[in-house]
């Protein structure tokens, strides 16, 4: 992976730069040797590292935007990082870049039942957002499988998703509001406790942004109320195929279930042996069905689920009888990262998204890759919305297995997209699947969002390197091509 | 004044272009039913793109919808109501109150998502801007670009579809547009409470909506206008709550819901009428008075009606359990009131959605933005329409 090129008189003036940092916020909260450093080296994404010019975690917004402006105006890139828990390499450091860490804004500032939502500082975990509300009969929807670590203000970098986001939709749908600082640092409100505004949705742009575009410093969640129930259907199929018609069947029969995973033979054996979590061994496809609700409606649709399972040709069905056997239910799949570790020294994680409809070509096309890489695949996903995660098993210490798998993941994603998905679902573009963003987008499409890019950030200096395989310099994003008679697009259809 | 009649992106880009080397402005104009929204801005052409209409492909167990953008509303309600979907932000039609059009004219979808208007169920199940998953458009440097996709989960590059929704039409003009539809539900029922104020309506539905009893929609409507439509309670307010699913939860919610509170049930005919008349905010459309819309927190929905004097003789209703006021009236008061109030609370905004006596020339229809904000603003719709091709000032000045 190609970083651009770090900048030699930043990397000349960092004494310069770190003293000037230490003026900005407390001598402590600037981290400039090596050792110390390390610890931020990397995100989730650990296979590539890199050492930051400095780490700076500043304790107000005032200070945030105090680097900012002075980055800004003195030409120096800033990495914004929240928990570190990227899988896309979001939060990867640059050689001349400052890395921003929000680690200290770790407070809820408020629990709001009246306006039902909780205003937090970006560094606050995922999980703690529902144990500050719990208590209450409230939660935080979107659940990352990271939400013990992850920030909230990585999960609005991010737009991040979770198992139950058929239902409940991702970050971008459950965040009301945002305190903003700009590269110019400058502080702006977007959105708040209110739902509608009569200005440009920059709150959802800003969602899944990727850190590229500014530095979020407080966010206002939507809690719910708690569901008063929720019970899981365990359902093996002897074909893949069976199983994506089962999923397609059960929303045709208008029921979202809360949660809807799908996991392949491979994943169900190592899973299984992991966690005893009961699977049926011997099945080519698994599906964990959630519903919750009201007593009355879980226990209504778990009937008419149950149907439609068995009429899709289901070998085996279970429906769990108490939380415990809910929760055991579960205790599979949230071990099936781990428990493919198990069976692989390495493994890669993927995350494309296609039309659910096309799982079964999908599912012929990773096999025949498999077959051609001579690498093993493993697959889970979140069956409901057609999000892929297959993890493709490898050696890193086998000389050139490392590269394969990679390849394998990029046919995987090329093939996603022309199935007519895209090349992720939740876990962002970052620096791992930048160079495949020409593969989903035409160079205008790219331009475009660059152009945007440039109305928040004219010197590129937020986070660049990642998402764009290419920067183009916003003088010359912004030039215009008038040429009369002669149009910038023959190809398309005419008058 | 010529038209550019276009019935596709290649002719849209062609039309930009001309206004380009012309500096011309564009109106972007299908059915023309949300006209009168927004500021009074003038045009030298109007881009006619009524004849970009169809639905391209429709996936009901995929819980995907691809169609064009100048699609009429009826069109599309009656594809989704033939795989018992829907649209899940309940989109309005205006029609009733910015009038124009033809009676009965629902508008388009591309209209729809510009002005990202959405109805009571707003509350709990997002705007049209939650619902956007991808759409093809042209923008105003005359260029073909698209963003999202036809998925439902997508995170790959930046979320173009929520800037796209509400822009009102000032950055691209969009062809392919791509929805994500849901169920419809099965039963739809409401209770119907009393309260003796705003405020104490407000925390009435707080408490409610602490319950696991999962209400999808809750509206206040004072005395006047609850008898009007048939669903007074006695009191000074009445509360009206909107349980929605299927047949046997809607029953038992209800049942949970009326030993917490009491109330009065209303039955499902007369609640899909009810909660229709509230989303196309019939009850304020009838009589020919301004039009103000509040959005703001829920518990301030008491104090922004209080910063209207008594003496202006407003009719209003509230949705969105507080967080949307309606405010209807002919004092020029009105409105700078209604300002002030949001300007002294932690959030919200408030627009003139409907001009009979004071008129959208003499008053901005959207919340003035802040220097920072007004600055940011400029810059990304320069990014999109660095010459102001596309609906110039149709939001704000100088945008």
């Amino acid at each position: 992976m190609q970083m651009p090129e770090p900048d030699q008189n930043v990397l000349d003036r960092r004494d310069e730069i770190c003293r000037t940092l230490r003026q900005l916020v407390p001598a402590d909260c600037v981290i400039d040797s090596r050792e110390s450093m390390r610890a931020y080296d990397a995100d989730g994404l650990s296979a590539y590292r890199q050492l930051p010019l400095a780490v700076v975690l500043p304790e107000t917004v005032e200070q945030i935007a105090a680097i900012m402006k002075w980055c800004h105006q003195n030409g120096v890139k800033v990495v914004p990082r929240g928990a570190g828990t990227s899988l896309s390499g979001g939060a990867l450091p640059l050689a001349d870049a400052v890395l921003l860490g929000l680690g200290k804004f770790n407070r809820i500032l408020e629990t709001d039942y009246e306006n039902r939502c909780v205003v937090a500082q970006p560094g606050v975990t995922n999980l703690a957002i529902t144990k500050a509300v719990e208590a209450d009969g409230f939660y935080y929807a979107p659940d990352p499988s990271s939400q013990i670590a992850c920030s909230v203000g990585g999960n609005v970098a991010e737009n991040s998703g979770g198992v139950h986001c058929l239902k409940y939709g991702l970050t971008t749908n459950n965040l009301l509001g945002i305190e903003l600082v700009t590269i110019e640092g400058e502080i702006l409100r977007l959105g708040g406790k209110h739902l509608d505004a009569g200005d440009y949705d920059l709150l959802g742009v800003m969602t899944g942004s990727e850190g590229l575009l500014g530095v979020v410093s407080e966010v206002t969640l939507r809690i719910l109320q708690k569901p008063a129930t929720a019970r899981a259907l365990l359902v093996g199929f002897e074909d893949t195929g069976d199983a994506g018609t089962a999923v397609g069947d059960i929303i045709a029969a208008g029921i979202i279930p809360a949660g809807m995973e799908m996991m392949d033979g491979l994943a169900i054996q190592a899973a299984e042996d992991f966690a005893n979590a009961g699977y049926p061994r011997e099945a080519a496809a698994l599906l964990i069905i959630e519903l919750d609700g009201p007593e009355v409606e879980v226990d209504a649709l778990i009937e008419r689920v149950e149907a439609i399972v068995r009429k899709a040709g289901a070998s085996s069905v279970r429906v769990s009888q108490s939380e415990e056997e809910r929760n055991l239910f579960w205790a599979g799949r949230k071990s099936a990262f781990p428990a493919v570790g198990r069976i692989s020294p390495d493994y890669l994680c993927m995350d494309g998204t296609i039309p659910r409809r096309r799982l079964p070509d999908m599912m012929r096309r990773m096999a025949s890759l498999s077959q051609q890489y001579g690498l093993r695949v493993a697959n889970v996903f979140h069956a409901g919305d057609g999000n892929l995660h297959p993890l493709i098993l490898f050696d890193a210490n086998q000389p050139g297995e490392l590269e394969r798998a990679e390849d394998f993941g990029a046919d995987i994603l090329r093939s996603c997209v022309e199935m007519g998905g895209v090349l992720t679902g939740e876990h962002g573009v970052g620096v791992e699947k930048r160079d495949l963003m020409t593969i989903q987008f035409t160079e205008d499409d790219l331009k475009q969002q660059q152009r945007l890019k440039c109305a928040f950030d004219p010197g590129h200096l937020l986070n660049p390197g990642k998402m764009f395989p290419q920067l183009h310099r916003c003088a010359e994003l912004g030039r215009l091509h008038v040429h009369k008679g002669k149009l910038p697009h023959p190809d398309l259809p005419r008058f | 004044m010529t038209d550019f009649q276009v019935s596709n992106l290649g002719e849209v880009a062609e039309a930009v272009q001309q206004a380009m080397a012309q500096k011309s402005h564009l109106e972007v104009r299908a059915t023309g039913t949300k006209r009168h929204l927004g500021r009074a801005a003038s045009y030298d052409h109007v881009l006619d793109v009524s004849g970009m209409s169809g639905i391209i492909d429709y996936q009901p167990e995929e819980l995907v919808l691809t169609l064009r953008a100048a699609t009429p509303m009826d069109l599309v309600e009656a594809a989704l109501a033939e795989a018992r979907q829907m649209l899940a932000f309940e989109p309005p039609s205006m029609t009733r109150i910015l009038g124009e059009a033809e009676p009965g004219m629902r508008g388009t979808i591309g209209g729809l998502v510009a002005t990202n208007l959405s109805g009571p169920r707003r509350l709990t199940a997002g705007a049209a801007r939650d619902y956007l998953l991808g759409f093809e458009a042209v923008s105003g440097r005359g260029e073909f670009f698209k963003s999202g996709g036809k998925v439902m989960k997508n995170v790959t590059g930046y979320d173009l579809s929520k800037l796209m929704c509400g822009s009102f039409g000032t950055l691209g003009v969009m062809d392919e547009i791509t929805l994500k539809t849901l169920p419809a539900p099965e039963t739809s029922r409401s209770l119907i409470l009393g309260a003796d104020d705003v405020a104490g309506a407000v925390s009435t539905i707080a408490r409610i909506f602490a319950s696991p009893h999962e209400p999808g929609a809750s509206a206040i409507l004072p005395a006047v206008i609850a008898a009007e439509e048939g669903v007074d309670s006695g009191s000074p307010f009445t509360i009206i709550i909107r349980l929605e699913g299927i047949e046997a939860s809607v029953a038992d919610r209800l049942g949970h819901l009326q030993a917490m509170t009491g109330g009065d049930e209303l039955a499902e005919a007369g609640s899909i009428k009810l909660w229709q008349r509230i989303r196309d905010v019939q009850p304020l459309a009838e009589k020919p008075l301004d039009i103000w819309k509040v959005s703001c927190a829920p518990a301030d929905a008491a104090q922004v009606l209080d910063s209207l004097d008594t003496g202006l003789q407003v009719r209003t209703i509230i949705d969105w359990a507080g967080g949307l006021v309606w405010v209807a009236g002919s004092s020029p008061q009105i409105g700078p009131a209604l300002r002030k109030a949001v300007a002294g609370l932690d959030s919200g905004f408030a627009m003139l959605v409907r001009d009979v006596g004071v008129t959208r020339e003499k008053i901005e229809p959207f919340e003035p933005l802040s220097g920072g904000m007004y600055e940011l603003h400029k810059r990304v719709k320069a990014s999109f329409d660095p010459l102001g091709v596309l609906n110039f000032e149709r939001m704000h000045e100088g945008i």
